[in-house]
């Protein structure tokens, strides 16, 4: 058997994976937005209430209050360049553990009929938590 | 001691530099002095390291706060295993001990090789050295020297992120930085195959040790990052196709795919291009890994820095490597000409090629949904993400192709095998495993991922227990012995081969316990003292979780609320088990441990979700008792880490001499000592 017919197995493999993916990203993908960008489609367009959307944005500082039942937590979340674009979001899980009323979090789920933002998903970005700025530090710093 | 760390690194970065220039031009030149004071600079540049690596520990250790990397990543109340662990706990740490790591195997390489394999050495010198002195300029001029001061010292350091404050933490990034470092090594052989042009398989021969002992850790540290994702809240899980996780299992799906392809070229000549690629892109992937995890590039849950100063440096060094590596290849192509040709689609090697392309093609889909933000931010200004249902949907087929691969190829024929060779190895292990899957759907399970995973996990642990009763049979039949010490020997005849049939029933479990993943059960409820929680097992029997009530307690450096369950299995009590919330004062961050109760089938996994009444608690009111918890039953969970220790043993099998290759080592070294090797070890 020559080489040559191995490399038609070669490429159908390849034509496999290019294909899952392809399918995959198309079933799966969402937009990755903020919530400026947000409410600017959904203005446009009204059907994109149901679309499902990633977003990312801060939580509005005080905001936050638990539901009349356990797990539901809601607060506003506002568009970090545009401080004043703000929704309200009603997440029914465990929060994690960096979730505060000042965190940067990234949210998944549809921005209702009701324009409330129902979140499937809530992760926090901590990037201050992780690694301190010096500039936090001079507060408390004493002469060398 | 702190002070002397700083100095070493700068005078670490000329040596290197030196070393690097030394082993190519003492190589080209074939001048065995200069060889020989490339290789000593490599022992230098160690031990500079290792000094660098102390002092910024003893700086840790002794509350330095003056240092900014300190200071962010530490306070006087720390325990003492975290402040040693700071090392690699931010980006400019971790870059010095991936370096040190480096420096140590290279080390280890010119030791092992300073009589040997003369031909190799300058070339494996001079890219060691240039790779370690990369990582020194970064560290040196990037601005992420650890030891950059703040110009003044503040009263206590910001703390290290209560998430980082594990046990995991001492042992999951050392043990992976330990698998990027090792693959390092395997690298240099092949660039200096290319640079010296001797590219039969001997390269191959030398690193196989090396690509095993990366892979061993890389597994380990892929699993014991699972291990950790799970104990923690807010990490999604074992696996949540985080990019920080994708990161880290992108080297290990091309160095097991390496791992296999060098079989080929050892045994039929192939695949040599290949091999050299795969050896470039596992390279690339640890670097890539190393630098993705540290940089912040991309948002993740575990990225622990925001620095991306460095990432266009690091994207100009990989892609120098990789045009450098691709002339080289191109180069040298008829020298790398394959000596044989695949002669049948149903052949071992052509089961390994298709492994090989499989794994290639999941570490490609991973990489490209991994990178799809930034991609199609790129290309449309509209930034696409993709999550775990993407990798999910693209990996589950993926994985059940490269499942069914464990068991066909250690016995499928190599060449071309005949009818003859299929119906013995594969007719009895085909009936088990379809008799196991028609076993689970006449107990009810209708998904056909999980059907089908189960079913050719039975396939592959019946191949692999033939194999083994055969080989255990016929030995004790030839050479009259028990079947206890047939089985030690035979094992200990091929430890590569059957380590390696071992490695392979560890996986199996692996995805099984994935397929566990189906049948996970979820309750959530307030609790009062005295109530309870009932969950239902996927195995038949009720867990009934007794609420005993909440206590809080001060520690040194958080204060902490536990709350107390005992456990009842169908009425029956069968041990207690708790659940707490920790607040971190320094960083003022509460954290969530989850209760977690083991049984060879599944854990009971109880979150402590929310508490009524910190404040209630610690003034002991009896009225401020009321919790949420969320109770989760996880098949099969504990097979991961069950198939982690099997991966261990095989590893360490395969890895282990045996007895004949010590001696035929020995032999070799005295062929070695022939005219055309090079002067290094004459002049030695």
């Amino acid at each position: 058997m020559k080489n040559g017919r191995f490399y038609v197995g070669l490429v159908g493999v390849a034509l496999v994976v290019t294909y899952l993916v392809w399918t995959g990203i198309s079933d799966s993908m969402v937009y990755y937005l903020t919530p400026a960008e947000l409410l600017a489609k959904v203005e446009q367009d009204r059907s994109f209430h149901g679309v499902g959307v990633k977003v990312s944005g801060k939580v509005v500082s005080g905001s936050y209050h638990k539901g009349d039942e356990d797990f539901v937590h809601l607060f506003q979340v506002h568009d970090i360049e545009h401080p004043d674009v703000a929704f309200p979001v009603v997440y029914r899980n465990v929060l994690p553990d960096t979730f505060t009323d000042d965190t940067e979090v990234v949210l998944e789920g549809r921005y209702g009929e009701d324009g409330v933002f129902h979140a499937k998903t809530l992760l926090t970005k901590c990037g201050s938590r992780y690694e301190a700025a010096p500039a936090d530090l001079a507060g408390q710093g004493t002469a060398e | 001691m702190t002070a002397l760390g700083e100095f070493a690194l700068w005078i670490a970065l000329p040596i290197a530099f030196w070393g690097m220039v030394m082993g190519f031009v003492g190589g080209y030149h074939k001048r065995g002095e200069l060889v020989l004071s490339g290789e000593r600079s490599v022992h230098v540049v160690f031990i500079l390291l290792v000094l660098a690596s102390l002092g910024i520990i003893n700086a840790f250790l002794t509350d330095q706060f003056q240092y900014w990397y300190v200071a962010g990543y530490s306070n006087r109340d720390l325990d003492t295993y975290f402040k040693i662990s700071g090392l690699w706990a931010g980006q400019r740490g971790s870059l010095v001990f991936w370096a040190v790591l480096v420096a140590f195997f290279a080390s280890i390489t010119v030791f092992q090789n300073r009589n040997r394999n003369r031909e190799f050495m300058p070339y494996v010198v001079g890219v060691l050295q240039g790779i370690l002195g990369f990582f020194l300029v970064v560290l040196l001029f990037a601005k992420v020297n650890p030891f950059e001061q703040l110009g003044f010292v503040p009263a206590d350091g910001q703390g290290l992120n209560p998430q980082l404050q594990n046990y995991w933490m001492t042992i999951h990034p050392p043990v992976l930085y330990l698998g990027f470092t090792a693959f390092t090594i395997p690298f240099a052989f092949a660039m200096a195959a290319l640079l010296s042009g001797r590219l039969d398989s001997r390269w191959i021969v030398l690193t196989r040790r090396w690509t095993l002992l990366s892979w061993f850790f890389l597994t380990n540290g892929v699993i014991f990052g699972m291990r950790w994702a799970y104990e923690e809240l807010g990490w999604g899980g074992y696996w949540f196709w985080d990019p920080v996780e994708n990161a880290s299992l992108l080297p290990w799906l091309t160095a097991t795919a390496f791992l296999h392809s060098v079989m080929i070229q050892e045994n039929r000549g192939m695949l040599k291009v290949w091999n050299m690629s795969l050896v470039l892109l596992t390279f690339l992937l640890t670097i890539f890994a190393t630098f993705l995890t540290r940089s912040g590039l991309i948002e993740s849950v575990h990225t622990f820095a925001q620095n991306t100063s460095i990432a266009f440096i690091f994207l100009v060094f990989m892609g120098s490597l990789f045009v450098a590596a691709v002339i080289l290849i191109v180069y040298r192509l008829p020298a790398l000409r394959s000596e044989n040709q695949i002669e049948s689609f149903v052949s071992r090697e052509a089961a390994f090629l298709l492994n090989n392309l499989v794994l290639l093609g999941a570490a490609f889909a991973i990489l490209w949904g991994t990178m799809f933000p930034l991609v199609s931010e790129a290309f449309t200004g509209q930034s696409i993400a993709v999550g775990p249902p993407f990798f999910n949907r693209v990996n589950l087929p993926i994985g059940l192709v490269l499942l069914a691969l464990t068991g066909i190829g250690p016995v499928i024929a190599w060449r071309r095998a005949t009818g003859r060779n299929l119906t013995r190895n594969f007719a009895m292990p085909l009936g088990v495993g379809a008799a196991v899957s028609i076993a689970f759907i006449s107990l009810g399970v209708r998904d056909g991922y999980v059907l089908a995973t189960f079913g050719l996990s039975a396939f592959v642990l019946a191949i692999v227990a033939v194999e083994f009763w055969k080989g255990t049979q016929a030995r004790a039949r030839i050479e009259g012995e028990g079947y206890a010490t047939a089985f030690i020997h035979l094992v200990g005849r091929n430890r590569r081969r059957w380590g390696g049939y071992i490695v392979h029933v560890g996986i199996v479990l692996i995805f099984t316990a994935f397929a566990g993943r189906a049948f996970e059960v979820e309750v959530r409820k307030a609790l009062n003292p005295g109530e309870t929680v009932s969950v239902a097992s996927p195995f038949g029997h009720v867990y009934t979780l007794i609420y005993e009530g909440i206590s809080s307690s001060r520690e040194q450096n958080f204060d902490r609320w536990v709350a107390l369950m005992t456990v009842e299995r169908n009425g029956s009590p069968v041990g207690s088990m708790s659940t707490e919330r920790r607040f971190y004062r320094v960083n003022r961050q509460m954290v969530t441990e989850v209760g977690i109760r083991s049984t060879p089938m599944e854990d009971l996994y109880v979150i402590l979700a929310d508490v009524e009444d910190f404040d209630g608690i610690v003034a002991n009111d009896p009225d401020a008792q009321r919790i949420v918890v969320q109770v989760m039953v996880n098949p099969l969970v504990p097979w991961i880490w069950y198939g982690g220790v099997i991966i261990t043993i095989g590893s360490l099998i395969a890895l282990w001499p045996a007895a004949e290759v010590v001696r035929r080592r020995r032999v070799l070294a005295v062929e070695e000592e022939s005219p055309e090797a090079l002067a290094g070890a004459a002049s030695a």
